[in-house]
C-alpha cells in the first residue's frame, strides 16, 4: 500500500477551474450537481406535464381526433356550470372531513395507547400499521364484502343486536360514511406513527412538573400533550387533506364506480369519467387544474388556521 | 388506565382488526366453494413462428381461455406464425388502445365490441375490411351473417369489422325453485306480458316464513329468495324493456336521444316497480346477482350467454337458460358482437398473418361456442349440437329473431355510462324514474351533440 506523506496531505487541492473560487461557491455548485438528476426528472415529468395540462385545458382535445380547436376558457366555464362537478366537490369535501377527522383522532388515540409501556408494544404498533400496507384493490375487496347486504360480516354482527341488514353501499346517505369508515381503518396507521414520534418528542419533565402541581390525566392531555402536538397535527391534517381529497380507489372499487347513481362520485372520479370514459382530455385537464387550485386553497387555509397557534 | 387494562384494551382492538380480515376472507372463500376455472394468463405467447403478431382483447374470463386454446390450434396448423395475446379488462382496453394509437404502439389486431366500430372508424385508424367479404372478393360470405350483425360492422358504408360472435341477454333459472313452486321450466311457456312476468316473479319470491310475494302474510323486509334481480347491467335490461314498449334509444336520424320518451319512462318504471312495488327484486346496489344466484337466493337471473360455463361450475344449482323477459307488446333482447378490427398501420407479413388468423378463427366458430357465446356465422349456429349447446342455440335464436344492439354513434360508451347512472338512480330509489331518465337524457344529448 502506498504511503501518504505529510507533505501530500498539506498540499492545497488544485482547482480544475482556471479562476479562483470560494469554498462556499464550490459547496453550492456541488449541491446543485447532486440535485441535477432529480431536477431534470422533475422538470420533464412534473413541470412540463403540468404546463402541458394547463395548455391542453384551453382546447377541445380528444385523444385520437386530429382536429383540436382552441376554445379559450370554455372548458372552465362549462365545468363551473356543471352541477355534477359541484356535487362531486361536495362529496369529496364531506369524505375528506370525515376521514381526516377520523384518521387523526384514531391515529392519536392509537399512538397514545402504543406509547404506554405495556407488554407487546411493538407488536401492536406493527399490527395497527399493517392495513396501511394493503393495496387499495385488496382493501376495497375486503370492505366490499364486509359491507355486503347479502354476506357482509358487519350486517351479520349487527343482526345479533336486532338490527336488520343495512344497505351501506346502496343508500346515498350512508355510502360516504361507509367509505370513510373503510378508509379510516385502512390509513390510520400512518398518522399513528407520526403521532408516536410527536409524543416521544414531548419532554417528560413537563408532565412531572404538572403532576407535582396536581394535574390529572385529562389536564395533562389538554394542557401539555395536545398543545405540544400542534405541529404534528398540522402535518397530519395537511397531508391527510391532500391525500384524501384525491380519493378514487375506494369509491371506484367498493361501490363499483361511485354509486349508487353519483352518490359517491368524487372529483377524481369526475375527472376519470371525463378524461378516460368520454376521452375529453381538454375538459379533463381543466378539471385537474381546478382540483389542484382547490387543494392549494384548502392547504393554505389549514396553514393559516392551525399554524397560528403552533408551538414549535 | 392501568397497564393491564391498556394491554387488554389493545388486545381487543387488535383482535377486532384481525377478525375483520379473517372473517371477510372466510366469507369470500365460503362463497367460492364451487370449482373455479383455470386462471386466464394475462399475456400468452402462442406458437413460435417467425412472423409475429400482437393481439389485444378483453376476454379476461373463461372465454379468454377458450380463444387461447383455439389460437394454439391455429399456431400448430400455421407454424410460421406466432401470436402474443394480451387480455385486458374491457374498460382498461378502451383506454389503453387510445393511448397506444397516440404513441404508435397499437397491436396488429384487436377485438372490441361492434358498438366501438364507429368511434375508431371516425378517427381513421381502422383498416377497411370489405375485401375480406365475398362481396369484396374475400373469403367471408356476407349472407352467413344476420343483417343486424352485419350492420354493426359498418360505419359510413365501409366495413371495418369481422364478427366473432353474438353475445347477449337471456335468463338463467333455478329449476329446483321452479319445481318447488310448481312452475313449468319449459321455455315455450314463458309469459308474454308484464303482468304475467310479475305473477311469475311473485310466486318465486319467498320470505323467511316461506310465504310467497302473493301471500297477504308476505314480509318484504325479510326476503330469503328473490324471484328476479334488476342489478346486473341495468343498461341492457332497460334497452330491452324500452324496445318491448315500442321505444328507441335514438331518433331515426340519430341526432336526438329518445330514452326518456313515454315508452322509456314506462319501461324504467316497470323495472323500478319490481323492486319497490312488487318486492320481487332487491335494489340494484349492494346485491351481487351472480353470488346471489350461486348461493340459492335468486330464482331468475337476467344475465347473458357468457353465464353458460359459470352455471356448469355451480354443480349444486340446477339451472337452465330461458329467453329474455318481455314487459311490452313485442319481444326484444339486447345483444352485441365481439369484433375483430385491424389498425390501418398493420401491413406486410403481419397483415397477412392477422388475416389468416381471423379467417381460421371465423371458420372454427363452432369451437368458440364452448365459451358460452353464440357464433356469429349462421352456418356455425346451425352446426351446434343441441345436447351440448342448448343455451347458445336458444338465446342465439332470440338474437336473430328480435335482437337489438347498442346505438351506432361515435360516443356510445359515454352515452351508455351516462344512461347507467340515471338507471342506477331510479333503481336505488334516489330519483323517480321520469326525473332520472330526463336528467340522463340531457347529459346524453350534450354528449351526442359534441361528437
Amino acid at each position: 500500500m502506498a504511503e501518504i506523506s505529510g507533505s501530500t496531505l498539506n498540499k492545497p487541492k488544485r482547482s480544475l477551474l482556471p479562476f479562483p473560487i470560494s469554498l462556499k461557491t464550490r459547496e453550492i455548485i456541488a449541491a446543485y450537481l447532486f440535485l441535477t438528476p432529480f431536477l431534470i426528472f422533475f422538470a420533464i415529468f412534473f413541470v412540463r406535464a403540468t404546463l402541458s395540462s394547463f395548455e391542453i385545458s384551453f382546447y377541445d382535445w380528444r385523444l385520437l381526433r386530429p382536429n383540436r380547436p382552441f376554445v379559450g376558457f370554455d372548458n372552465y366555464i362549462d365545468l363551473f356550470n356543471d352541477p355534477i362537478w359541484w356535487d362531486s366537490v361536495k362529496n369529496t369535501i364531506y369524505f375528506t372531513v370525515l376521514t381526516v377527522f377520523g384518521t387523526t383522532s384514531v391515529g392519536l388515540l392509537a399512538a397514545i395507547a402504543v406509547t404506554r409501556p405495556i407488554r407487546g408494544q411493538g407488536f401492536f404498533r406493527i399490527l395497527f400499521y399493517i392495513p396501511q400496507l394493503m393495496s387499495v384493490g385488496a382493501m376495497g375487496l375486503i370492505w366490499n364484502w364486509l359491507l355486503s347486504t347479502q354476506f357482509g360480516v358487519i350486517n351479520y354482527l349487527l343482526s345479533f343486536i336486532g338490527i336488520r341488514p343495512i344497505n351501506w353501499l346502496g343508500d346515498p346517505n350512508l355510502v360516504i360514511p361507509a367509505l370513510s369508515l373503510s378508509t379510516i381503518w385502512w390509513t390510520f396507521g400512518f398518522p399513528m406513527l407520526i403521532f408516536v414520534a410527536g409524543l416521544q418528542g414531548i419532554p417528560e419533565h413537563l408532565y412531572e412538573a404538572a403532576r407535582i402541581d396536581g394535574a390529572n390525566p385529562r389536564q395533562l392531555f389538554f394542557n401539555i400533550t395536545l398543545p405540544l402536538l400542534r405541529p404534528t397535527i398540522l402535518f397530519v391534517t395537511v397531508t391527510g387533506v391532500i391525500s384524501h381529497f384525491q380519493v378514487f380507489g375506494q369509491p371506484y372499487i367498493i361501490t363499483g364506480g361511485g354509486g349508487p347513481g353519483r352518490a359517491s362520485w368524487t372529483v377524481i372520479i369526475y375527472l376519470y369519467q371525463q378524461a378516460w370514459v368520454a376521452f375529453r382530455m381538454g375538459y379533463g385537464a381543466a378539471v385537474a387544474i381546478s382540483i389542484a387550485l382547490i387543494m392549494a386553497v384548502l392547504t393554505g387555509i389549514q396553514f393559516l388556521v392551525i399554524s397560528r397557534r403552533v408551538e414549535y | 388506565m392501568s397497564k393491564r387494562t391498556s394491554f387488554f384494551a389493545l388486545s381487543l382492538v387488535a383482535l377486532m382488526l384481525m377478525s375483520m380480515i379473517v372473517l371477510s376472507s372466510v366469507s369470500i372463500f365460503a362463497q367460492d366453494a364451487t370449482p373455479v376455472p383455470t386462471a386466464t394468463p394475462i399475456v400468452a405467447d402462442i406458437g413460435s413462428g417467425g412472423t409475429h403478431i400482437s393481439f389485444w382483447n378483453g376476454l379476461t374470463g373463461s372465454d379468454g381461455v377458450t380463444l387461447n386454446e383455439m389460437l394454439a390450434q391455429f399456431a400448430a396448423e400455421n407454424p410460421d406464425i406466432s401470436v402474443t395475446v394480451e387480455m385486458i379488462a374491457w374498460a382498461t382496453l378502451y383506454q389503453k388502445l387510445q393511448t397506444a394509437f397516440v404513441a404508435g404502439t397499437q397491436p396488429d389486431v384487436f377485438l372490441l365490441h361492434a358498438s366501438e366500430v364507429p368511434q375508431y372508424a371516425s378517427y381513421g385508424v381502422l383498416r377497411d375490411l370489405g375485401d375480406q367479404y365475398t362481396s369484396g372478393g374475400g373469403w367471408l360470405p356476407d349472407d352467413d351473417l344476420s343483417s343486424t350483425t352485419m350492420s354493426g360492422m359498418m360505419w359510413d358504408g365501409v366495413i371495418y369489422g369481422i364478427p366473432l360472435d353474438n353475445h347477449g341477454r337471456g335468463l338463467w333459472i333455478n329449476t329446483a325453485m321452479f319445481d318447488a313452486a310448481g312452475i313449468s321450466t319449459d321455455p315455450s311457456t314463458v309469459p308474454t306480458t308484464y303482468e304475467g312476468w310479475v305473477d311469475l316473479f311473485q310466486r318465486l319470491t319467498l320470505d323467511v316464513n316461506g310465504n310467497n310475494a302473493q301471500s297477504p302474510d308476505f314480509d318484504p323486509e325479510n326476503v330469503v329468495q328473490w324471484g328476479f334481480t334488476v342489478g346486473e347491467w341495468p343498461n341492457v335490461n332497460f334497452m330491452a324493456a324500452l324496445a318491448q314498449n315500442g321505444g328507441s334509444f335514438l331518433s331515426e336520424d340519430g341526432t336526438t336521444i329518445t330514452v326518456n320518451s313515454e315508452a322509456g319512462i314506462a319501461a324504467l318504471q316497470q323495472l323500478v316497480d319490481l323492486v319497490y312495488t312488487y318486492h320481487v327484486s332487491p335494489p340494484a346496489a349492494g346485491f351481487d346477482t351472480w353470488q346471489g344466484f350461486g348461493a340459492g337466493m335468486v330464482a331468475i337471473l337476467p344475465t347473458g350467454t357468457w353465464y353458460r360455463n359459470q352455471s356448469l361450475l355451480q354443480t349444486d344449482i340446477p339451472s337452465m337458460a330461458w329467453p329474455n323477459f318481455q314487459f311490452g307488446a313485442q319481444p326484444a333482447t339486447w345483444f352485441g358482437a365481439h369484433t375483430f378490427m385491424i389498425p390501418a398501420t398493420t401491413e406486410g407479413a403481419q397483415l397477412d398473418a392477422v388475416q389468416r388468423m381471423i379467417q381460421w378463427v371465423s371458420e372454427n366458430q363452432v369451437t368458440w361456442a364452448s365459451s358460452g357465446q353464440v357464433p356469429a356465422r349462421l352456418s356455425a349456429q346451425a352446426a351446434l349440437d343441441p345436447e351440448v349447446y342448448p343455451s347458445n342455440i336458444l338465446l342465439g335464436g332470440t338474437f336473430s329473431a328480435y335482437g337489438i344492439q347498442d346505438p351506432q354513434t361515435t360516443v356510445t360508451q359515454e352515452l351508455l355510462t351516462l344512461l347507467d347512472v340515471g338507471l342506477q338512480e331510479a333503481l336505488n330509489g334516489i330519483k323517480p324514474a321520469d326525473q332520472a331518465l330526463n336528467d340522463a337524457a340531457v347529459l346524453m344529448q350534450e354528449a351526442l351533440d359534441r361528437q
